[in-house]
């Protein structure tokens, strides 16, 4: 299996609370990896150390073989893109002028604008299905428009590597689903990377080569959705009793919830009761 | 730019280009300028105008045009392409349309500064009075800034919050300084309410290199300010170094509003009122953003230096009067869209 990413031995705090201890994971090329745990768990720090947005205290996050400290700033972003958790732009921003700014890190003061920034973002546009709202403000998009907008821009940016933070959270059944399908699609035909932050653990199994569950700051366990989701380690890493069955639409593992299965959530039930 | 970018800019709109625009934008500029020698409690024709400044023979009318009018037909659209290109740069840092030099208390800081080192330290030169100035603009905008963000992330609300509180705290240590000292209050009075009359040539002169030089460098800014319009996570996964960014445009929103007070002292509302005329001239992207604002910004003080002079005619109201109604009409119609 080719790695994109190794982490090695991350360990990420904030003050004194420790967000992510001594954590091992290699990130295969070409798939899509999800990141999953309960609240808290770290998954979004791991991601953000994975693109530095975090100093680790210890440990280290590799590009191939290149440590990503080493990197400067727009060398890594010409390798990693990020769709941050909850992105913000100006409402009268038209979609063409954000997509646009996905080219920064091939820019130079020398050359601000070239043939290929004018190719790559007409290219991420279309991609995504947003290249007829172009002209279009920010402002007076949908939820399901905007989103899309924003992965046009971390495409137009034509990184190896797209790291997702929660990129469904705010959106409806249907725009998830288109959201997430437009994802595997730049995976499986541009044969990008990803790493995706999802809170759904259904769609995880649904969308993931590889899943990644997180508890505590810590991986307890990886592997493919058909492996690794039983009911048991859901209990262990959710706190949550549950069936697991085979989804017969697409073969992946369905988690039905049946109950809060941690000790304290049942002690506080049985106080109240 | 190879690539017209289709924004609904009133540039677009109106189908001109850009250069199209920023002729007519200078020419109406030079007109401006034109007027502002002419006009006023003497009306002089072109005649007169042209032996004053080629001929100058110390007849009345040469001294009114040559040392009264010619610096503030010069300073008024130095002093608004200034402020205006701070406005900019302000707004696009804080994310919030209604910060401006003014509402982050900026000028404020800077007056202070001025105000401490002409009544404090006796200091009477233009480029020491100057770079006070311009310190205490840098100064002002590190610790207004350094506190909207001490609660994690700059949030627009709590920098404006933060900048008006401290406007008012300056504001209120000049009045002390001055009541103390009251031979400095009749010589400051007029130049704390923001006016480009009774200024040397001189003046315009030494503040000619910081304008320059913080417009320079707000040019040069251009691109990674395009890019500080997103959240800060986004800002970093495009490769924009932000501290790095956002220290050089402070430096360089110290230079200009410094360079305008100590010109000018606080005009109030230019930079609140001028960034948005230029994005709705020619959009977002910060290039001609910052271009279009120094335009506008140079028209808007020049027209507003010559209506000073006839609001309550014979006699002359400060320009400073005059940006603050305009702005302030503006800042409640924002409020009221909820532009902010």
């Amino acid at each position: 299996m080719d790695k994109a990413i190794t982490v090695a031995a991350l360990t990420v705090a904030y003050g004194a609370a420790t967000a992510l201890s001594a954590i091992d994971l290699e990130i295969p090329k070409g798939k899509v990896t999800v990141l999953a745990g309960p609240n808290g768990c770290g998954k979004s720090t791991l991601l953000r150390a994975i693109r530095r947005l975090h100093q680790p205290k210890s440990g280290e996050v590799r590009l191939g073989d290149l440590p990503i400290s080493g990197l400067k700033e727009k060398e890594l972003a010409r390798h990693i893109g990020l769709l941050a958790q909850n992105p913000s732009a100006p409402d009268d921003m038209t979609v063409e002028e954000l997509v646009r700014l996905g080219r920064y890190p091939h820019q130079s003061m020398l050359q601000p604008w070239s043939t290929a920034d004018g190719e790559a973002i007409q290219a991420a546009m279309f991609g995504t299905g947003v290249s007829h709202l172009s002209d279009r403000r920010l402002g007076s998009l949908s939820g399901g428009q905007l989103q899309r907008v924003w992965i046009a821009m971390v495409l137009a940016q034509e990184t190896d590597i797209i790291c997702l933070d929660e990129p469904v959270n705010h959106l409806d059944m249907a725009h998830q689903i288109d959201c997430l399908d437009l994802v595997r699609r730049l995976n499986q035909e541009h044969g990008r990377t990803v790493v995706l932050v999802l809170h759904d653990l259904n769609l995880a199994a649904r969308y993931a080569d590889r899943l990644v569950f997180l508890k505590g700051g810590s991986v307890v366990a990886e592997g493919a959705p058909v492996e690794l989701m039983s009911e048991q380690l859901i209990e262990d890493v959710f706190g949550i009793s549950c069936r697991v069955i085979t989804d017969p639409v697409h073969e992946r593992p369905l988690c039905i919830p049946i109950r809060n299965s941690s000790p304290r959530f049942r002690a506080e039930q049985a106080t109240q009761l | 730019m190879p690539h017209a970018s289709p924004t609904k800019s009133l540039r677009a709109h109106w189908r001109i280009g850009h250069r199209s625009l920023f002729a007519g934008l200078a020419l109406v500029l030079f007109a401006l300028m034109y007027l502002s020698l002419a006009l006023g409690y003497r009306l002089y024709s072109p005649e007169e105008i042209w032996t004053a400044l080629t001929a100058f023979d110390g007849s009345e009318a040469d001294v009114v045009i040559h040392d009264l009018r010619l610096p503030r037909a010069l300073m008024a659209p130095m002093v608004g392409a200034a402020l205006g290109i701070a406005g900019v740069i302000v707004q696009t840092l804080s994310r919030n349309r209604i910060a401006s030099p003014d509402t982050l208390g900026l000028n404020a800081g800077a007056a202070f500064a001025v105000v401490v080192a002409s009544g404090l330290f006796g200091v009477v030169s233009l480029p020491g009075l100057s770079l006070a100035s311009a310190l205490g603009a840098l100064v002002t905008s590190f610790v207004v800034f350094g506190l909207a963000a001490a609660a994690g992330g700059i949030s627009p609300l709590r920098i404006v919050l933060v900048g008006v509180t401290f406007a008012g705290l300056f504001d209120s240590f000049v009045n002390v300084v001055l009541t103390v000292n009251e031979t400095m209050l009749d010589q400051l009075l007029f130049w704390l309410a923001g006016s480009f009359a009774d200024r040397k040539l001189d003046l315009a002169f030494n503040g000619l290199p910081f304008v320059v030089a913080g417009a320079a460098l707000a040019v040069s800014l251009a691109r990674p300010l395009d890019i500080l319009q997103t959240d800060d996570s986004t800002a970093r996964g495009l490769g924009v170094p932000l501290g790095v960014v956002r220290g050089l445009a402070f430096v360089a929103v110290a230079l200009l509003s410094g360079a305008a007070v100590a010109m000018a002292g606080p005009v109030m509302f230019v930079g609140l009122v001028v960034p948005h005329a230029a994005r709705a001239l020619v959009g977002l992207g910060h290039r001609l953003q910052i271009a279009a604002a120094a335009m506008v910004g140079a028209l808007y003080t020049t027209l507003a230096d010559i209506v000073a002079r006839f609001v309550i005619y014979p006699r002359e109201a400060p320009v400073g009067a005059v940006t603050a109604i305009v702005g302030g009409l503006l800042l409640l119609v924002l409020l009221r869209r909820r532009a902010a």
